[in-house]
């Protein structure tokens, strides 16, 4: 009982690194509606730069997320003007990029690192919170935190304030919301850059988890794609809950299988999602099925 | 039919709407035949000039395999629009069969190219079944995990594989083991399976099923409604590249006598490799792959041996550059880009 009360731990921390790494890629896939293949290379860039402003600074990771989350912003703005807005209609041509800035990103930071693991260090995450024989590390139930406080904090952005309206009527019909005198293009601006942001702060929240390596990125982004697919693209409570349920699955097939066949358990789960429920358990109907929508 | 449209046409159609002043120029498989027989022998000519220099030949060897891989993913990502992500794992079965066969059971890998096609095959018609009802992003979302797991299964059962260490295989020279101890019939090989797989392509997009898969990637519902088995004609064109990358898989682990998992399941190495040497040189067009491969091998290897020592990654760097600059700016690729100035020259002259 004490074992299976622990993996069930280990999955919903586990699954709250999946549900926090996911949060910015499916609203960037729900709103922008491009698949962004360079998501896990941005939560790297948040880890690295956790790791610059430890270095530079001398700053805790926990408070260097005020330098590096904005930081991000920016650079996801610049990545959607600069490089996704002119393929807006090309849906081929933006696997090609993003794949192209994943590639681009992982290389500039093995060059400028010449591969050295590196890895940050902060007090909080020495405490270890001990329950009964469970023992349950701080730096892990912060992103667990975290990750319910951006799920709610999302939601109800999305459902309370106008700008929210206006990015919800802007991912419902693009041609309407710019009759409404929305400016579709600001909004794809700023989303994709909410969307480097919660990678960085991701990455940031991270950092003190693991050991900074340039691939380390390809770790998350298959996760996040198995957490958006099995919750459903494009719904803030799918990437929340598909994250505790790809955690859970990893933790017990890592004990009751193999640690090493995680992956492939991910991937049949994700084969079955697609055959049972192609839209995910809470996602958008069909958006697999009939490919994104061409709109202008 | 707007712009995007034209510029999303695979190459074969796309004079038909551009301007409107250019002819459909739409060649026979045969003046096909014909224009590799002239590639063949140029690079024959190549190889005979540089017979001596192992270094350029070592070059010319990679660049004639990737290119033949490139034209063999081409089949099915270029002319049929699915971009595939996950070639590497037809590749490392082609891979691991022959290194099997040869190393358990020293079976010539000249024979074991067949069971490695076949194989590469099955295994591509079985995970496409389901993932090919995905579109664009998904269905390469899709093809990534689906490396990812063979790289996951490829390093557990290493009774099959050698798990993280890796297969070496015996060094026994001769014709029939396929190990040489010059680069010379390395090379000749890698052009022969060039040949072959342009051969095939040629074949492929001057016939039926060609023209079929150009619809499905055009427009799927209306090639449906024209009465075109849609899956029927992805899978053909899966289970042919496939079985050709298969090929690939088999020559690379013969040519550096060592597999595993890191070498030919690495996504960016191989995977990925293939469709961007196709886009570089032209998605869809017959010549774009080898086009392309004839610039980024090269590249690469100059990169890698100038600055890889000192600076890791920086040809891997300069890949991903390139490829989120031609996706920007040339997204026909250099065939494509050299095919419309063709056409503006003549559309000037006449």
């Amino acid at each position: 009982m004490a074992a299976f009360l622990n993996i069930v731990i280990v999955g919903l921390l586990l699954g709250g690194i999946y549900g926090l790494v996911s949060m910015g890629l499916n609203l960037i896939f729900g709103v922008v509606r491009i698949v962004n293949f360079a998501q896990g290379e941005l939560v790297m860039l948040g880890m690295y730069g956790a790791y610059l402003s430890w270095f530079l600074l001398g700053l805790d990771p926990y408070v260097s997320a005020l330098v590096v989350v904005p930081c991000l912003f920016v650079l996801g703005v610049i990545i959607q003007r600069f490089v996704l807005q002119p393929l807006q209609n090309e849906p081929f041509m933006q696997i090609f990029a993003t794949f192209g800035l994943l590639i681009l990103f992982q290389n500039a930071v093995l060059a400028i690192t010449r591969g050295t693991g590196y890895s940050v260090h902060s007090e909080l995450s020495r405490i270890v919170i001990s329950v009964g024989d469970i023992n349950v590390n701080l730096s892990r139930l912060i992103v667990l935190a975290t990750v319910i406080v951006v799920a709610i904090g999302a939601n109800w952005f999305l459902h309370s304030t106008m700008y929210g309206k206006a990015v919800r009527a802007v991912t419902q019909d693009r041609r309407s919301a710019r009759l409404m005198g929305i400016n579709v293009e600001l909004a794809f601006m700023l989303t994709f850059g909410v969307g480097a942001a919660l990678a960085g702060l991701a990455g940031v929240l991270l950092a003190p988890i693991y050991t900074l390596s340039p691939q380390i990125g390809g770790n998350f982004i298959l996760a996040a794609f198995a957490v958006v697919v099995l919750g459903g693209l494009g719904s803030v409570w799918g990437a929340f809950f598909g994250g505790f349920i790809i955690g859970l699955i990893e933790a017990f097939a890592g004990y009751y299988l193999s640690p090493e066949l995680k992956h492939a358990i991910w991937f049949l789960v994700f084969i079955a999602v697609l055959i049972v429920r192609p839209g995910g358990l809470f996602g958008i109907a069909g958006a697999e099925e009939v490919g994104l929508r061409e709109q202008d | 039919m707007n712009k995007t449209d034209i510029q999303a046409m695979p190459a074969g159609l796309a004079g038909a709407g551009a301007g409107g002043t250019a002819r459909p120029k739409v060649t026979t498989f045969a003046t096909e035949l014909g224009r590799i027989a002239a590639i063949g022998l140029f690079f024959a000519v190549c190889l005979f000039l540089f017979r001596s220099d192992p270094f350029i030949l070592n070059m010319m060897a990679y660049t004639f395999l990737f290119a033949a891989l490139s034209t063999s993913w081409n089949i099915i990502g270029g002319f049929g629009g699915q971009f595939s992500l996950g070639h590497g794992v037809f590749f490392a079965i082609g891979a691991y069969t022959t290194a099997n066969l040869y190393f358990h059971w020293q079976v010539s890998p000249w024979l074991s190219l067949i069971p490695g096609m076949i194989l590469a095959s099955i295994v591509a018609v079985a995970v496409s079944w389901p993932t090919f009802r995905l579109k664009g992003p998904f269905f390469a979302i899709a093809t990534l995990a689906l490396n990812e797991v063979a790289f996951v299964l490829a390093t557990y059962f290493d009774s099959v594989t050698g798990g993280p260490r890796g297969m070496l295989l015996p060094f026994k020279a001769g014709l029939v083991n396929m190990v040489f101890t010059s680069r010379l019939p390395y090379a000749i090989i890698m052009v022969g399976f060039l040949l072959i797989s342009l051969v095939v392509a040629a074949y492929v997009l001057r016939g039926r099923l060609g023209y079929y898969l150009q619809a499905v990637h055009l427009d799927e519902d209306a090639a449906r409604a024209a009465g075109i088995d849609v899956l029927k004609v992805k899978l053909t064109g899966m289970a042919i590249s496939a079985a050709l990358t298969g090929i690939g898989g088999a020559l690379f682990a013969m040519y550096l006598r060592f597999v595993d998992p890191p070498t030919v399941l690495n996504i960016q190495d191989i995977g990925v490799k293939f469709l961007l040497i196709a886009l570089i040189g032209g998605v869809g067009t017959l010549y774009g792959p080898l086009l392309g491969a004839l610039l980024i091998i090269p590249l690469e290897s100059y990169l890698r041996a100038t600055l890889g020592g000192t600076i890791p990654g920086i040809n891997l760097l300069i890949l991903g550059g390139l490829l989120v600059l031609f996706a920007l700016f040339m997204r026909r690729g250099i065939f494509g880009a050299l095919q419309g100035a063709w056409e503006r020259y003549r559309g000037a002259r006449s």
